[in-house]
């Protein structure tokens, strides 16, 4: 299918359902089954095909991509022979899998094997990029020779060794890794999820699981001579219920997800997502239309943060800003919220899906302050970025896979407790919405119009929560949503779903999390009059 | 290169029948997109690969899995596939799942589609930059040019080659080009918003690309056209789908259309068939032979023969996409899992003209984030565009919001353009909606 530019500036948000809707509609292969379905991202791995091993002693990198040191080192001689400032070689190895239940049975399975380097060469900030999935001395340096035509000088000279950091946090160990994990062991869980929803509600006719686990490495060596290894786990499981009730059928679902392993599926998670999968499906039998037009808007705690992700977090990624095209390229230092609003990025979550150790330039990935008592504090950068302001990178550099050059991309990002609590904010509401869960947001970068999809929510009448609305999109400004962020309660949640945000057409995990937050005024997509 | 991937394909198949599959679908596909990337007067990003991977569907002791791999090293192949039969044994069985039946396959189409243009082998990423630095100097060649903060233009070649051997007899392969060219351009607003928009064109032949200017020119009337944007009054009102945006709206009509959304009680759209549906205007057929389109295709991805099929006749819903196993399934013929392009039936007026016929409503040019859902057919969207008055295209406005239902608001579609986009594959034309609520202030 042919590139389509139109996504080059389409920043949005997204939970895995799209990708299982691509797979079960048979969109899997092609990634081509109809213009709305996406190709997965979460996609499939198998048992083992050359599964890597689990990242216990290190560096094993070398061998685990069939490279020796001295191959890296002429990719970077290479890469820096038309005089480029900086060079990089990214080396990945993922084995993701799939597995799906769909009309009671566990009937088919996906495995995706990607291997590959990429190879950046950066001048000033102009980059130039080429990849190879032929991991051979010739190939990459291939691969090299072309990014390195970015650049139009003489050739600088390159390391000749390469050091580890063997400081690097380990933020997502597991127990039990998915290499070591057979098949016939994942498929009770899958099993028991579909019964359990079957028989918690007669309602319920129809019972889809999508499961996956994935195994992934990657090696960065770059032309500092820095070398930088992960190993980064992923899991998610997603259940999707159609029930029926006087002939009408209503759709919902949920999701759980992180850096975790096995064991992580666990009596007390799987019961949580049965019981909110039936839940959140059967209370649409009882939704209403909610009304259309600006009203209070109350965030629940927790996958709210979509509200952070798309009303600030990518306005702060640095190269929107460094190129003057964010809404937010002269606020630094400026107040922005009530001084109670601090907002994070955070990349040191222990197990979250937007977690990681380093970032995918090899930089250190902490936690960074986004906003800091309503006051715009930092962006995040990537290298490119922090040369560009003359500060630290931030550890935001990410990427897709091998195929994608690094950009300043979110991890978790949320929003810090604040003084109010949840009943008091509820009551403080004489006509409005509270906003549950939410499926999907996109926004804007200059204009800095955002929206957020709700999935379940509540009418709020009178300070109580009364009948249940969905399927409502809410669209606002960041900033000036921001500003009317009236309260905040002490009750942050950092959501466990599977959220993956797509950027210039790549799409990496991410996490967000919110405490209970009310918005003075923000327009709601409903359908009926305001009250 | 293709060869080597028409043998890689074959040779997964036969491994994967000597290690006792009974039936397998290999795809090898081979993709080299060369991508310049230039902003405000510089060189930003330079992007050249040749990317190859493998998919297989495998069918064993009646279960199935499907498996890819970018690591097509041939003792590494062995191991992958050895591993991927062992996986699909420990699966359940599904009886309904087989590949296509092989009469499916017969038919393939002798029309040329036009869909592979030979000049992409002479066109190199200096070229690309070149009409990027076009396209940027028309974009700031345009009146009031100083409101401009950035533009970020580009260029880019795809070449991709598919081929596709079944066990049960069908071998095929196809190469189609894309040729894409594109401008975003960001305008300071005086109330500090920085709105952009911007225009881009993907065809099949490079002679088919507009002039790189004309790119520029409109990408930068586009973002002018958004300073002042304001967020106008809830209202139930008319809304005019200019003929880019439409396509997104007209997606949501097309998951549920869907034979797994069918099978799965996940489709607004179940036993409608033959039922009218939306208004008389409501007409498009699935259109694969279409001569240089971007979905065109001599066979799908499952092999079966690509033909024409309708979907909407006159507001009557007339066919699905059925893949071969929900097709079983549903006890329905397979028509294709997968939309190609589609082919309208026009009106005889530009969106202009429609525009002046509706007086008053939004012209909607964009949409931002919303959903559908495909089982009860309800959707909200946000939208922005520009208030209709006098039958004038007037003020920007945006920060708004539009719902409804899919099953009534079809109904009211009351025009359809002559002017279908030709950058996408569901080439939509300007469609003309009544009764539509709009939420703003």
């Amino acid at each position: 299918m042919p590139s389509n530019h139109r996504m080059t500036r389409r920043q949005f948000v997204e939970m895995g359902a799209t990708s299982v809707a691509a797979a079960t509609a048979g969109g899997f292969i092609l990634g081509c089954g109809g213009a709305a379905l996406e190709k997965p991202e979460v996609g499939a791995g198998a048992g083992g095909a050359a599964a890597p091993p689990s990242g216990a002693g290190r560096p094993t990198y070398f061998a685990r991509f069939g490279v020796d040191e001295g191959m890296i080192r002429e990719g970077i001689a290479e890469a820096l022979s038309h005089g480029g400032d900086y060079a990089d070689l990214f080396f990945q190895h993922r084995v993701s899998n799939g597995l799906q239940l769909e009309d009671g049975e566990v009937n088919r399975a996906y495995t995706r094997v990607e291997l590959g380097v990429g190879v950046r060469v950066v001048k000033g900030d102009q980059t130039g990029y080429a990849y190879t999935e032929e991991l051979t001395r010739d190939a990459i340096k291939r691969a090299a020779r072309t990014a390195a035509s970015i650049a139009d000088g003489p050739a600088r000279p390159a390391p000749q060794s390469f050091k580890a950091d063997g400081g690097l946090p380990q933020r997502y160990t597991l127990d039990m890794p998915w290499d070591n994990v057979k098949p016939e062991q994942k498929l009770p869980i899958l099993d028991g999820v579909n019964a359990a929803v079957l028989k918690a509600d007669a309602r319920i006719k129809k019972v889809s699981v999508f499961f996956a686990d994935e195994a992934g490495a990657v090696l960065i060596v770059d032309s500092l001579g820095r070398m930088a290894e992960d190993v980064q786990p992923m899991t998610m499981m997603y259940v999707s219920c159609v029930a029926e009730q006087n002939g009408r059928r209503e759709t919902n679902g949920y999701n759980v997800a992180g850096r975790r392993g096995f064991d992580f599926y666990s009596p007390e998670v799987v019961g949580r997502v049965v019981r909110e999968a039936v839940a959140r499906t059967t209370v649409l039998f009882d939704a209403v239309q909610p009304p259309a037009g600006e009203m209070q808007v109350v965030l629940g705690a927790g996958s709210s943060g979509i509200l952070l992700h798309e009303a600030i977090g990518h306005g702060m990624e640095a190269d929107f800003n460094r190129k003057g095209t964010s809404i937010y390229a002269d606020k630094i230092g400026k107040p922005i919220a009530k001084p109670f609003v601090n907002i994070v990025d955070d990349a040191a979550q222990s197990f979250a899906r937007g977690a990681i150790n380093v970032d995918d330039e090899g930089n250190p990935a902490g936690t960074t302050m986004l906003v800091d008592k309503g006051v715009l504090a930092t962006y995040m950068h990537d290298a490119i970025s922090a040369k560009h302001y003359g500060v630290k990178p931030t550890g935001n550099g990410r990427r897709q896979s091998y195929q994608h050059a690094p950009l300043p991309r979110m991890r978790a990002t949320y929003m810090l407790p604040g003084p109010h609590k949840k009943d008091e904010i509820i009551a403080s509401v004489k006509n409005g919405i509270y906003c549950q869960s939410f499926s999907n947001g996109q926004v804007q970068i200059g204009a800095g119009d955002f929206t957020f999809y709700v999935k379940n929510g509540f009418l709020i009448e009178n300070g109580k929560l009364t009948k249940p609305i969905k399927d409502v999109n809410i669209i606002g400004n960041g900033p000036k949503v921001l500003e009317q962020v009236d309260m905040v309660a002490d009750d942050l949640v950092i959501d466990e779903g599977g959220w993956t945000c797509g950027k210039d057409v790549q799409s990496v995990p991410v996490s967000q999390g919110l405490p209970t937050v009310r918005v003075a005024k923000i327009t709601v997509g409903g359908r009926s009059q305001k009250a | 290169m293709g060869q080597d991937m028409l043998a890689t394909a074959k040779s997964a198949v036969e491994i994967a029948k000597k290690k006792g599959a009974q039936d397998a679908a290999g795809i090898g596909r081979v993709r080299r997109t060369v991508e310049v990337g230039w902003r405000d007067g510089k060189l930003e990003k330079i992007s050249e690969a040749t990317s190859r991977g493998l998919d297989l569907k495998l069918y064993v002791d009646g279960r199935y899995s499907v498996v890819s791999t970018s690591d097509l090293r041939p003792e590494g192949l062995d191991a992958f596939i050895g591993n991927a039969i062992a996986l699909t044994r420990t699966l359940a069985k599904d009886p309904f799942r087989t590949l296509p039946d092989p009469s499916l396959y017969q038919g393939q189409s002798k029309e040329d589609l036009g869909i592979a243009d030979p000049k992409i082998d002479s066109i190199a990423a200096v070229d690309l930059r070149r009409m990027a630095e076009a396209v940027e100097a028309a974009a700031r060649g345009v009146k009031g040019a100083s409101a401009i903060l950035s533009v970020s233009s580009g260029a880019a070649t795809t070449l991709s080659e598919l081929y596709q051997v079944h066990s049960n007899g069908f071998e095929g392969n196809y190469r189609d080009t894309s040729f894409d060219l594109f401008a975003d351009v960001s305008v300071k607003d005086s109330d500090g918003r920085r709105p952009e928009d911007g225009d881009y064109a993907s065809t099949r032949l490079f002679s088919e690309l507009p002039d790189p200017a004309s790119i520029g020119r409109s990408a930068s009337e586009r973002a002018m056209s958004r300073l002042g944007q304001k967020k106008g009054a809830s209202a139930l009102t008319t809304i005019v789908l200019d003929r880019r945006a439409a396509g997104r709206f007209v997606s949501y009509l097309l998951r549920p259309l869907a034979a797994s959304s069918l099978q799965q009680k996940r489709s607004f759209l179940e036993g409608l068939v033959d039922k009218p549906f939306g208004s008389k205007q409501l007409s498009f057929k699935d259109d694969p032979l279409l001569a240089r389109g971007l979905g065109s295709r001599p066979f799908d991805n499952e092999g079966i023969a690509a033909k024409r099929f309708p979907i909407f006749e006159g507001g009557v819903l007339r066919g699905h996409y059925v893949d071969t196993y929900y097709g079983k399934k549903l006890s329905m013929k397979p028509t294709t899992g997968g939309m190609s392009n589609l082919a309208w039936g026009l009106g005889t007026k530009d969106g202009a003209a429609l525009v002046a016929e509706v007086k008053e409503g939004i012209l909607v040019t964009g949409f931002i984030g919303g959903n559908s859902n495909d089982t009860t057919g309800d959707f909200s969207l946000g939208v922005q565009g520009y208030a209709i008055r006098g039958g004038k295209v007037g003020e920007p406005i945006g920060e708004m919001n539009i719902s409804g239902s899919h099953l009534q608001v079809w109904k009211r579609l009351v025009a359809v353009g002559n002017d279908p986009f030709p950058y996408s594959m569901g080439r939509t034309p300007t469609l003309v909606l009544d009764g539509v609520q709009v939420a703003g202030t």
